[in-house]
């Protein structure tokens, strides 16, 4: 019963999560002004996707056609069991939590290969082959990234790195650390300008060009998801997680968990898409070294300074 | 294979019956080749009505006539890539059109049921945003499309040579101003050579102007670039008037500069917003459309005062507001700058697709594109810099040459042409577009022959092109301004 409670709020929360991320995208988008329709677009869209023919493209490999969103989703809810949003109150609290967390999203880009593959047509291959390109170039950093907490907190378990955060949040000594941990989740979450995967126009929609009504649904909700999970992972890691004054520990964890996502989607609105080439330059050439130089430096301030730099 | 992978669908499911009274639209534009500023007002106009890179995830057809036969079957197959329900809105071609009709194909043909708004910014959204009553897409299936096939280069003799690829970018696609299929040979995400296949948007504008009067003829003219319309026939008027050895008065002389300025800077704002779709710079594209929306009602707003008068050579007045420019070129400078100084634009648009002045004058290439050569690099970035600079400088011409211009007398407007040649050149948004007129004395044209600019451009694209990244590929054919209704004639 317990497993099942867990289950049910874990979706829940994910949905709510993607929602966010919608509104959010649509607010950064429009203004203030237009909250409302902020608030009711998201809503509407998902009412017309249900409405919508699911259409399947000819000499697809249906299998891999249809499994791919439900791939992405379960992978996405398989690594939010390990976000604790409160004291006790996590899914799953294994010592090597956030060792799980990136081995269980590795799936997301398997599904991302799936669905190019499975569709029968160039634009889609294209598009996978970009996707996985950019999964081995970027969950590199992005472990790399999260290797500071881990060090400061010597643990992998998500509430341990939570609990050592209780005097210091670690984005104070480890700004280098978040703001890699940020862009490597913007690229393996493919949105933009990393999005090059199944929004470039040269490849009408890529890795989604074929998919329509709930199967397109299914795909932007596992995107959305997977975005808001590894903002909350961002939060886990370098914001204190849940812990704050005054309001309950899951309010603090959702107000942190909106801004980060707020911010990064803000960020990037300023950036034109990327090439494919100049993302993995990015990766191999930046990101790689400059999170080889937090990891250092990382270890050097918890070795010298009582409290790991705190 | 036209546009997606594989339009066909082997399995269809049939569609939900959720209902929810707001319902955002998905939109897949087709621009037969007149309806570029359409689609750049109508994107990011209304969060409720969104554009989509594949006619899977649309909900509505947008098409805007006239449509060639030859693009006919690409029209079709990308209908029936919609998912049901789905519904078509077809915008009406120009009232000439019906001249040059042989070449044309009605949407009627092609879908039997379908909604028709005429070519405003404001009905197409207003019809976009409420179907109810609409008939349903039906397509009809008279026309039958013929699989194409591309000959491949030999695979290279190495071990390591990867499968080469052909990708078919278009007929329908949102970087060119109408429909051009270009066909990339790439190996991996290098394209190896590129095939440019024109000709979806010829109308025969030219030989059409043979069999018509001289009135009507300047209708035409209008008609060969329907984004630059005021161009074109002022170009047909100029020459007319050098075949009638007759001379607008000063007044009138300076409304047209005032109009030919302002049609400049609006196809170059529209551009702008076509382009930084192109490239997804969202920041950009909020600020262009912006622009390119105040410039746009702004000339609308003038049309109905003056620009008839203005480009016929009859009665003519400065129209009012014309200090409202003076802020939108000051806004344009701005925008322009900030491009300038873009760190992150310049990955996207410095020392890509470079174009050499002796490339291009050889080409017979003229306006933005050559003088972006001559001024600057020469690539996408100095394209985009140069076309914003001249933008400015048309807005704040055109605000001098309207205040200058004051009310004169009516002029009667004459078409008895002598027989004779007449030889103009306009400078249009994509360049000088020339005219060759001859006139036997009789009622109609003897000869016309237009000089295109982008007709001009688009014989160096595929030479562009080859070596160049995938992603680099859309975004420099989107840095060329081709308008193909006039490339196509």
């Amino acid at each position: 019963m317990n497993t099942l409670v867990t289950v049910m709020l874990v979706l829940f929360g994910l949905l709510v999560g993607a929602y966010v991320v919608a509104l959010l995208e649509r607010l950064l988008t429009l203004g203030l002004p237009h909250l409302n329709t902020a608030v009711v677009i998201p809503i509407a869209e998902v009412a017309a996707l249900l409405r919508q023919e699911d259409l399947t493209p000819r000499g697809a490999d249906v299998q891999l056609f249809r499994s791919a969103p439900l791939i992405a989703l379960a992978a996405v809810a398989l690594g939010a069991l390990v976000i604790p949003i409160g004291p006790g109150l996590v899914g799953f609290d294994p010592p090597i939590g956030l060792f799980y967390f990136i081995v269980v999203l590795g799936p997301f880009a398997v599904a991302m290969m799936n669905a190019g593959w499975g569709q029968n047509g160039k634009e889609g291959l294209f598009g996978a082959f970009r996707a996985a390109a950019y999964l081995i170039s970027y969950e590199v950093p992005l472990g790399f990234a999260a290797i500071g907490p881990v060090m400061a907190a010597e643990s992998l378990s998500t509430t341990r790195i939570i609990a050592a955060q209780q005097s210091l949040w670690y984005a104070v000594w480890q700004p280098l650390g978040l703001a890699l941990y940020l862009i490597a989740a913007l690229f393996v979450t493919f949105r933009h300008p990393f999005d090059s995967a199944y929004a470039g126009s040269e490849l009408e929609g890529g890795v989604l060009g074929e998919y329509s009504g709930p199967n397109l649904l299914l795909f932007k909700l596992a995107l959305n998801t997977l975005f808001v999970l590894l903002m909350a992972m961002g939060v886990v890691l370098f914001l204190g997680g849940w812990q704050g004054p005054l309001l309950p520990p899951p309010v603090w964890f959702a107000i942190k968990t909106v801004a980060l996502t707020a911010l990064t989607l803000w960020g990037v609105r300023f950036a034109p898409r990327l090439r494919h080439d100049q993302m993995l330059s990015l990766a191999w050439k930046i990101l790689l070294p400059a999170s080889l130089i937090n990891i250092v430096l990382v270890g050097i301030l918890a070795l010298i300074v009582p409290g790991g730099g705190a | 294979m036209l546009l997606t992978g594989s339009v066909d669908a082997d399995g269809r499911t049939r569609p939900g019956r959720l209902v929810w009274r707001a319902t955002p639209h998905r939109y897949f534009a087709i621009d037969g080749g007149s309806g570029a500023h359409l689609l750049a007002a109508l994107a990011g106009r209304d969060p409720w009505l969104q554009p989509v890179a594949s006619p899977r995830h649309a909900t509505l057809l947008i098409v805007v006539e006239p449509i060639s036969r030859a693009l006919a079957p690409a029209v079709l197959e990308l209908a029936r890539a919609l998912p049901r329900p789905a519904r078509v809105l077809v915008v009406n071609g120009a009232r000439a059109d019906y001249v040059v009709q042989q070449s044309l194909i009605s949407a009627t043909e092609l879908f039997p049921a379908v909604r028709r708004v005429e070519p405003s910014v404001e009905l197409v959204h207003a019809a976009a945003l409420d179907p109810a009553g609409w008939p349903l897409l039906t397509i009809s299936e008279s026309l039958i499309v013929a699989p194409d096939t591309v000959p491949l280069p030999l695979k290279r003799d190495r071990e390591l040579a990867t499968e080469l690829a052909v990708l078919s970018l278009g007929p329908v696609q949102p970087f060119t101003a109408g429909p051009l299929r270009l066909v990339l040979i790439c190996d991996g995400e290098q394209v190896l050579s590129a095939q440019v296949q024109a000709n979806y948007a010829r109308r025969g504008i030219a030989e059409a102007m043979h069999t018509v009067d001289w009135l009507m003829a300047a209708n035409l003219a209008a008609q060969l670039d329907p984004l630059a319309p005021i161009t074109c026939r002022i170009a047909y008027v100029q020459a007319v008037e050098q075949l009638q050895g007759r001379s607008p008065s000063p007044s009138v002389l300076r409304l047209r500069v005032a109009a030919l300025a302002l049609e400049r800077a609006r196809n170059y704002l529209c551009w702008l917003v076509r382009f930084t779709h192109a490239i997804d710079a969202r920041r950009l594209a909020s600020n262009a459309h912006s622009l390119a929306t105040r410039l746009s009602d702004y000339v609308s707003r003038i049309a109905g005062e003056s620009a008839v008068g203005i480009v016929s050579g009859s009665a003519a007045s400065a129209p009012a507001g014309a200090a409202l420019l003076a802020p939108l070129a000051e806004a344009t400078r701005a925008l322009r700058r900030q491009i300038d100084r873009d760190r992150l634009l310049a990955l996207r648009t410095r020392g890509i697709g470079v174009l050499t002045r002796q490339q291009l004058e050889a080409a017979g290439v003229s306006g933005p594109t050559l003088d972006a050569s001559k001024r600057g690099a020469g690539d996408i970035h100095a394209r985009l810099c140069e076309r914003l600079q001249v933008a400015a400088d048309d807005l704040l011409g055109a605000m001098d040459a309207m205040t200058l211009g004051n009310a004169d007398a009516a002029l009667e407007t004459d078409w008895h042409v002598p027989p004779g040649e007449a030889r103009v050149s306009i400078a249009g948004p994509r360049g000088r577009i020339g005219l060759r007129l001859v006139s036997e004395g009789g009622d109609m044209p003897a000869l016309v022959e237009w000089e295109r600019p982008s007709a001009a451009l688009l014989s160096l694209v595929p030479d562009l092109l080859a070596g160049q990244k995938l992603a680099d590929a859309e975004a420099i054919v989107a840095s060329l301004d081709l308008a193909m209704a006039e490339a196509d004639g």
